[in-house]
């Protein structure tokens, strides 16, 4: 049986941990195996000895049970010189891998969530912002982004109202753009590359591209670890499980506006490994 | 599952465990529930579900006399309105956004709560104390057994009488699945703290003897 | 003091608590648990063979348990901690310092395997988490009963510190905690205390802190 979201792009493996032995794990369900051989190339290999596609890129490896309609999306900014590419290291969640992404695309829960850190009452409120489904590169992109935040990054001193963009590339992953304190004139460039295993289990393996020449690369890991296992406990405790793409079930706000689009495009592209398209 | 004919009450905490501004997950027949009890003092008992984004709303907090999502915060009174969107402060939210509200009672010690509204009160239990509630991973009726049959109150399923530690205490039996039950042991008043900790040791000895396989080799 | 840190450690988040509740100062020095395995490097080893954190370090003072490090922070910045008011408090104190062991090896194991790809027979530890869980809520419900809120003491002593983080995080190896008012009620207690700090998958209580919606509608 094929679906849609097989000929989709997904993280597998983080490079620099990708050894000989390599990694039994699932991809949509599908035992597959990702290793290097005996060169040194990462390979990935379904059950019955199939080698599926692979890329090396952002620091993971990507493949693909079906064959993509396009190569891997590209980050311009993240090939700018001056950057530090920090390896976050992989998170299980007892999630949907839709339900994961969505949550990134949120900013309304930082005051709640990630209390004191990028957000805090009474600074609530989410203005008013722009998306759009791109036709031309078929991605839904948030902009216009704006939030007060106390402690938007490491690098960061005091709270700053900081300027945001969402980009959803892929149906398992979206890159975030972010106020770079330490040079106002660039984006932070902050990624979540989510691999499903099953419908609601997902390894997400986030990534980043920073500005930041003065905090020790140790500090960038945990910061962005705290961030996303302060959300874990929130994923793993939505019900449905599965991400509703049918309208009633769960009710948007203004400030849902990307995570209504990407529920559009989803549908739009049946992409509903993870979804839940009728009212149980 | 088989459902209750008619809604009946299902106790789901003591009184004692669920205090001003907090909130405790339960589990009814029909799903998981949210118990709170405001700072005025009364319980609420909501669906377990934020109809914002499914966050289960007993992660949530209470403040006041209302019930907030931890997920962003909207908040929810004692009739169900959600009163509050933190991402919206100045929009007073729609009536449409509700999350539904089950019937409650607070009576000699425990809060019972129905998916929707019984014919009749919950039982009294004006004689007895509660003294704990306790998870067994055993069914009903595997509990019965352990707790010897004969002595078993033939008006109901739901109450067991049985001797822990040589006193005769009351057993409400509440069954959250084919192989869960809420156990809460009811007691007489006048114990000494003594002899209720005796009966609640007795009664983690019962819950370890029902978990065993029965004598027959049937799973419970 | 130096402590070496990981931010998702529920024993390095122990001490990092204790000192909080006491006005102790730390120095952190974060270490690459994960993904880098910085605590098997070769600076680490040296300091704790164990290849374990926390670590804490004050002049030639090495400690490498967490039990050992709530007591020496205790012992120079907050003696009340320590519980020693009775031979029996002192009991209980160090009883409940042993039982913490039981929660590490059995939910912690369990929480790594669900959460960082740690290796073990899941179901075991869970059953064996379970047990522990048991343990607690029914020693909590016998304090209870004789007016007390906390594990050792009618106050907050290092044994509750040393217990609270792994039966807090329970969930994060999929064991509900769902089934133990009283250990609700006991974590609630310790996460009202002034100065309490979070760590992820340990919420403070937002209830704490007003509504500043209220605030502004009056």
């Amino acid at each position: 049986m094929s679906f849609p979201m097989q000929d989709e792009w997904y993280p597998v493996a983080m490079l620099s941990d990708l050894h000989r032995q390599g990694r039994d794990t699932l991809l949509l369900g599908q035992p597959i195996h990702a290793a290097r051989d005996p060169n040194g190339i990462p390979i990935v290999t379904t059950q019955n000895g199939q080698h599926l596609v692979t890329i090396e890129r952002f620091g993971h490896l990507w493949t693909s049970l079906g064959t993509p309609r396009k190569d891997l999306f590209s980050i311009p900014e993240a090939d700018q010189p001056g950057r530090t590419l920090v390896d976050v290291g992989v998170v299980r969640v007892k999630c949907s891998p839709l339900r994961a992404v969505e949550n990134f695309l949120d900013i309304a829960h930082f005051p709640f969530v990630h209390t004191d850190i990028l957000g805090a009452e009474p600074h609530t409120e989410v203005e008013n912002y722009q998306v759009e489904i791109r036709e031309d590169s078929d991605e839904v992109w948030a902009t216009k982004v704006k939030f007060f935040q106390p402690q938007a990054a490491k690098s960061a001193e005091g709270g700053i109202t900081t300027d945001y963009m969402y980009r959803v590339p892929l149906p398992t992953c979206s890159v975030l753009y972010k106020t770079c304190p330490p040079r106002p004139a660039e984006w932070d460039v902050i990624c979540l590359f989510v691999q499903p295993l099953t419908e609601e289990l997902c390894d997400v393996w986030p990534w980043m591209a920073l500005f930041d020449d003065e905090t020790p690369l140790t500090d960038m890991i945990h910061f962005q670890q705290l961030i996303f296992l302060q959300d874990r406990s929130i994923l793993e405790n939505q019900l449905p499980r599965r991400l509703p793409l049918d309208p009633g079930m769960e009710v948007p706000t203004r400030a849902d506006m990307t995570s209504v689009a990407y529920r559009r495009w989803l549908k739009r592209h049946n992409f509903t490994y993870g979804a839940q398209l009728v009212a149980k | 599952m088989s459902m209750p004919a008619t809604a009946w009450w299902t106790p789901v905490a003591l009184s004692a465990d669920v205090p001003p501004r907090m909130v405790i997950p339960a589990t009814l027949p029909v799903g998981p529930i949210a118990v709170w009890r405001s700072q005025s003092g009364q319980v609420t008992a909501n669906h377990d579900r934020c109809p914002h984004r499914g966050m289960r709303l007993s992660h949530g907090f209470v403040r006041g006399e209302k019930l907030s999502c931890i997920y962003h915060g909207w908040s929810f009174g004692k009739e169900g309105g959600c009163t509050a969107i933190p991402a919206h402060p100045k929009v007073t939210p729609p009536a449409s956004i509700h999350c539904g509200v089950m019937p409650t009672v607070e009576q000699d010690g425990l809060i019972w709560v129905a998916s929707a509204q019984p014919d009749t009160a919950p039982p009294v239990f004006d004689q007895y104390q509660p003294l704990r509630m306790l998870n067994f991973c055993a069914c009903i009726d595997r509990i019965k057994t352990v707790c010897d049959a004969s002595s078993r109150d033939p008006a109901t399923d739901t109450y067991v009488t049985a001797t822990l530690a040589g006193f005769v205490t009351r057993l409400i039996v509440t069954p959250l699945n084919e192989t869960e039950t809420n156990v809460f042991i009811l007691v007489s008043p006048d114990l000494s703290t003594d002899q209720k900790i005796a009966i609640s040791r007795a009664a983690e000895v019962l819950r370890n003897l029902c978990e065993r396989p029965s004598p027959e080799g049937q799973q419970t | 003091m130096k402590l070496y840190d990981y931010v998702l450690s529920p024993s390095c988040y122990k001490v990092r608590l204790l000192a909080a509740l006491t006005d102790t100062t730390l120095t952190l020095r974060p270490v690459d648990f994960h993904p880098g395995k910085e605590h098997q490097s070769p600076e680490l080893l040296t300091l704790n063979p164990a290849g374990s954190i926390p670590i804490l370090e004050d002049g030639l003072l090495v400690l490498t348990e967490s039990s050992a490090i709530l007591t020496f922070i205790a012992a120079q910045n907050a003696p009340q901690w320590l519980g020693q008011d009775t031979p029996q408090m002192a009991a209980y104190v160090q009883q409940w310092l042993s039982f913490s062991h039981r929660l590490t090896t059995t939910l912690g194991s369990a929480r790594l395997i669900e959460m960082l790809h740690g290796h073990g027979d899941l179901a075991a530890l869970q059953h064996q988490g379970i047990a522990a869980l048991r343990e607690l809520e029914a020693a909590l419900v016998q304090q209870h009963m004789k007016g007390a809120t906390y594990l050792a003491a009618d106050r907050m002593t290092i044994a509750d510190i040393a217990c609270f983080p792994y039966a807090a995080l329970a969930p994060d190896g999929s064991v509900s905690l769902d089934p133990y008012p009283k250990i609700r009620l006991w974590m609630r207690a310790i996460r009202a205390q002034p100065g309490f700090i979070e760590m992820p998958g340990i919420h403070r209580l937002h209830e704490l802190s007003n509504d500043p919606l209220e605030t502004t509608n009056q």
